[in-house]
């Protein structure tokens, strides 16, 4: 009796001390968890919540129109197609600039408007997080940087939009297409094959880095 | 690239200019270059980058390297072979004439790239892959070996630039290789350093929700000899990438705290680089493989208690303390003036018991802390504590028997008793804390037995565990007085105070010989008989010293006191003895000869090549080399056929003639490589991190000019 207290005693002690060691972990986005929620301006210049698409498949799109990964997808035609199937299956594409201003891929909302046009591009709406508050609660590293959000909020997908890390258009055909796959699985209401793929892409520019 | 560009529309221009150069550099590249072993650069504004080969003519059958070598601008960088957080490593096709083959390129240990919370993996300066390429042993003399690469990189600084070249080389054929000259070599000597080596360490890694750790154990690996480490795992997902990883070093192991990625099951085994600084600040890259399995507990050598088991029987020696005769007989009294006590009063007890626990939680965390100083003092003294050292477990073993021969009665230790009365008899909180204190004080006589196998245990700790190990034994000797204090009817379960104390005592002497007598066990593998042989003497004047004190002690003589000293001060002379013990297999492998200059000036005035190897048991970069490098067949079989001798300086205690050399050829420590050729002349200075490969350049470059 005795002794197995103070074993406990010794080890509450211990696991005290070693709190102090650093390296507390900053919070990951899970699969299978609520998705974070958010607030941004759209295009035109109103406020989007994650929220308010409650009840529908919500794709979440990171990018910068100047990065050579990005340009790929959109070059070749792939990320509009994608955006196409979403919107036909009855998704929601959410389209996010993180680049504050003075970095590449920092758009206006006119100009977001003007890349959706000049690129026949067909998201739901283009989010403008100039202030890095998205990107940071998603841990999104990169452009392209996909999420897939279920109608019941929970975050089903994370990753890469393919499984090729290259700038060349001509690996889309070729790639598996890890994205497609995901959120063609969650629309249909199945278990996601593989829902976290290493995303490749340029780093996505924070405030203050 | 800015957006200012994009804003103004300029940007589809400005990409197609950047297009349109780089379609004229690779152009540039392809025009022969005549005779040249390194391919005209493809360069932009970011990267200057060529393809070169490490001999200006291969031989029939001969394997040699090319290297894709990129000079990054400042504030530009490229990628390891799993980037971090964004990025992508570069690639290199090779077209090589009919029936030669190539390998797999060799990328150098990457450097931590932090990008706001971001971290990527990758090179800055100057990057060289090395390339092994395998020349058919038909291939002509006097013909030509082509060689086409087409390699693609990402260069990134705060955007990211994709480049590509086209590079070729036309190496002529002939009877005999001609190495480059040697610049060029010691570019590739530089890249062979810089790539992760097979190392001998072993490694176990395991996660519990998000937070892990690795723990890789080996050779040389001791708190005073590993300054900062990093483990980059090559598959993407296993660590957070930009998370720290906490180190704590134990004698034989090192653990990194790391934090789970993104992935989503861990391959069936973890493979990666890990970087170690060692004390002296050079960097080593070893390539460690690990199955994911349970967390490896810090602290936990493998020979070592896991950390709660330590503290378990922490807590249960302090426990112990109190049945001890100094210490029961002042335990008992307590009990019976609390359980006298009113209920009134009780509250006031419970806060007396408080601070009487934090007295001696105090007391033991001061013993603590000063030990951890003084290891810490040592570590930077360039004497770190080696558990694995001979004579570190000679005296460890004679410092069990002094202690059981103490438990056995032969002698007794003097406590400070009177020292901390005056303070203890003081009223209020701040009597009872140092009634605690005192406790400890006076229990010095009993407690220093179980006090030794602390200090054992926690010098083979990081600071942290030891200092955990002192207060959990704390915690456990002020138990019972606490106990009493929250509940004084307790004190109607304790014994009598009486013979038996004594006779406890006594019986516990005997696990302290079972442990002296393992630890002579354990020297016997590590140092054979002759250090089993002065052991033992030891043990003896050990022995005769307690009897001549214990003599003294009971007669009040000087004689006894004096004998005693002088029986301990002559085991304590027979511990250097130890350490020069010639330690079995292995070790006298690579040792050589012992490095003088008398010896040094001998072997060159006969003519005969020297090597010399300066090094310290604390070093681990040196220890890693001589197993990865020095002692293998391959350099054994060198040396042999060049009559080359080698000469090992032990720098392990700062021999002032050694620091004289390393001072002489601008270097503060170990490691330090010197090669001596035949027929005289300036040593060469091989590069801190050693290879077969390196050692075996140095001896034909000089053996053949």
């Amino acid at each position: 009796m005795t002794i197995s207290m103070i074993t406990r005693r010794g080890a509450l002690g211990a696991a005290g001390l070693l709190a102090l060691a650093p390296g507390a972990a900053s919070a990951n986005p899970v699969i299978g968890a609520a998705a974070p929620d958010f607030s941004l301006p759209d295009q035109d210049g109103d406020t989007r919540r994650l929220s308010d698409f409650r009840g529908k498949v919500v794709v979440l799109e990171w990018t910068n129109h100047e990065c050579p990964y990005v340009r790929k997808h959109y070059g070749s035609n792939n990320m509009q197609g994608l955006q196409r199937l979403v919107a036909e299956r009855g998704g929601v594409w959410l389209t996010i600039a993180s680049s504050p201003a003075g970095e590449q891929g920092y758009v206006t909302g006119a100009q977001a408007k003007e890349l959706t046009a000049s690129r026949n591009a067909a998201p739901a709406a283009v989010l403008l997080d100039h202030s890095s508050v998205a990107a940071r609660a998603y841990r999104a590293s990169v452009t392209p940087h996909m999420f897939v959000i279920s109608a019941d909020g929970m975050l089903r997908y994370m990753g890469g939009i393919d499984s090729i890390r290259s700038t060349r258009p001509a690996d889309v055909a070729t790639a598996e297409p890890f994205f497609r796959n995901a959120f063609v699985e969650v629309a249909e209401g199945r278990a996601v094959t593989r829902a976290s793929t290493p995303p490749y892409g340029c780093v996505i520019k924070y405030v203050g880095a | 690239m800015d957006s200012r560009l994009a804003d103004c529309g300029l940007l589809p221009f400005f990409v197609s200019m950047l297009r349109a150069l780089t379609i004229l550099l690779v152009a540039l590249a392809l025009a022969p270059a005549a005779g040249a072993l390194e391919t005209p650069a493809v360069t932009s504004p970011r990267a200057t980058v060529t393809v070169i080969a490490d001999h200006d003519a291969v031989a029939p059958g001969q394997s040699f390297r090319i290297a894709l070598r990129q000079r990054l601008a400042p504030g530009w960088h490229t990628y390891w072979t799993n980037p971090g957080d964004a990025g992508q490593p570069p690639e290199m096709r090779l077209t090589l004439p009919e029936g030669a083959s190539a390998g797999a390129m060799q990328f150098p240990a990457p450097e931590r790239i932090p990008f706001g919370p971001l971290m990527n993996f990758g090179y800055e300066g100057e990057a060289v892959f090395t390339i092994p390429v395998n020349v058919p042993a038909d291939a002509a003399p006097g013909s030509s070996f082509p060689i086409e690469a087409q390699a693609d990189w990402l260069v990134c600084e705060r955007v990211c630039i994709p480049e590509e070249g086209v590079f070729r080389l036309d190496i002529p054929v002939a009877g005999t290789a001609v190495p480059a000259a040697p610049e060029t070599r010691a570019l590739f000597a530089a890249a062979e350093a810089a790539a992760p080596r097979a190392a001998p360490f072993t490694a176990r890694l395991g996660f519990e929700g998000q937070a892990g750790a690795i723990e890789v154990a080996g050779p040389g690996i001791a708190p005073g000899s590993v300054r900062d480490a990093f483990f980059f795992p090559l598959p993407w997902g296993v660590i957070d990438n930009a998370a720290p990883q906490p180190m704590t070093v134990t004698d034989g192991a090192l653990r990194l705290g790391l934090t789970r990625g993104q992935a989503e099951a861990l391959p069936a085994q973890v493979d990666g680089v890990i970087a170690i600084t060692d004390a002296a600040g050079v960097r080593g890259a070893y390539l460690v493989a690990a199955a994911p399995g349970a967390v490896p507990v810090a602290g936990a050598a493998p020979r070592g208690l896991p950390l709660w088991q330590a503290l378990a029987f922490a807590a249960l020696g302090g426990l112990i303390l109190n049945l001890m005769p100094c210490v029961f007989p002042i335990l008992a009294m307590k009990a019976v003036s609390l359980a006298k006590l009113s209920g009134a009063a009780r509250g006031g007890v419970r806060a007396h018991a408080a601070s009487y626990t934090a007295g001696v939680v105090l007391s033991f965390l001061a013993l603590g802390g000063l030990l951890v100083g003084l290891r810490a003092a040592g570590g930077v003294a360039g004497w770190g504590f080696q558990f694995t050292s001979p004579v570190f477990v000679a005296a460890m073993a004679w410092l069990m028997l002094a202690v059981g021969l103490n438990l056995s009665g032969v002698y007794a230790v003097g406590g400070p008793v009177s020292a901390g009365g005056s303070l203890a008899g003081k009223g209020g909180h701040a009597g009872s804390f140092f009634t605690g204190m005192l406790a400890v004080l006076v229990a010095t006589p009993c407690t220093a037995p179980f006090m030794a196998a602390a200090i054992g245990a926690a010098l083979g700790m990081g600071a942290i565990e030891a200092l955990a190990v002192f207060a959990a034994m704390g915690l456990g000797m002020a138990l019972p007085y606490a106990a009493l204090g929250v509940a004084p009817g307790l004190a109607r379960l304790l014994p009598r105070p009486g013979l038996w104390m004594d006779r406890l005592k006594q019986g516990l002497a005997f696990p302290m010989y079972g442990a002296a007598a393992w630890l002579v066990w354990v020297l016997s593998e590590q140092a054979g008989s002759p250090a089993v042989l002065a052991a033992l003497a030891g043990a003896v004047l050990i022995g005769f010293a307690a009897w001549a004190i214990g003599v003294a002690q009971s007669s009040g003589g000087r004689v006894g006191r004096i004998a005693g000293a002088a029986a301990v001060v002559a085991a304590l002379a027979l511990l250097p003895g130890l350490s020069a013990a010639p330690r079995p297999a292995q070790a006298a492998v690579e040792a050589g000869e012992p490095w003088s200059e008398a010896r040094l000036a001998a072997l060159r005035a006969e003519g005969r090549p020297v090597f010399v190897n300066m090094t310290a048991a604390w070093c681990i970069t040196c220890k890693v080399n001589e197993r990865v490098a020095l002692a293998t067949e391959g350099t054994r079989q060198i040396f042999a056929d060049r009559n080359i001798a080698l000469l090992t300086g032990d720098w392990t205690r700062g021999d002032p003639a050694i620091t004289a050399v390393l001072r002489a050829h601008q270097r503060d420590g170990v490691p330090l490589y010197l090669f001596y050729p035949a027929g005289g002349g300036a040593p060469r200075i091989l590069p801190q991190i050693l290879t077969e490969g390196i050692i075996r350049e140095t001896i034909n470059a000089t053996g053949s000019s």
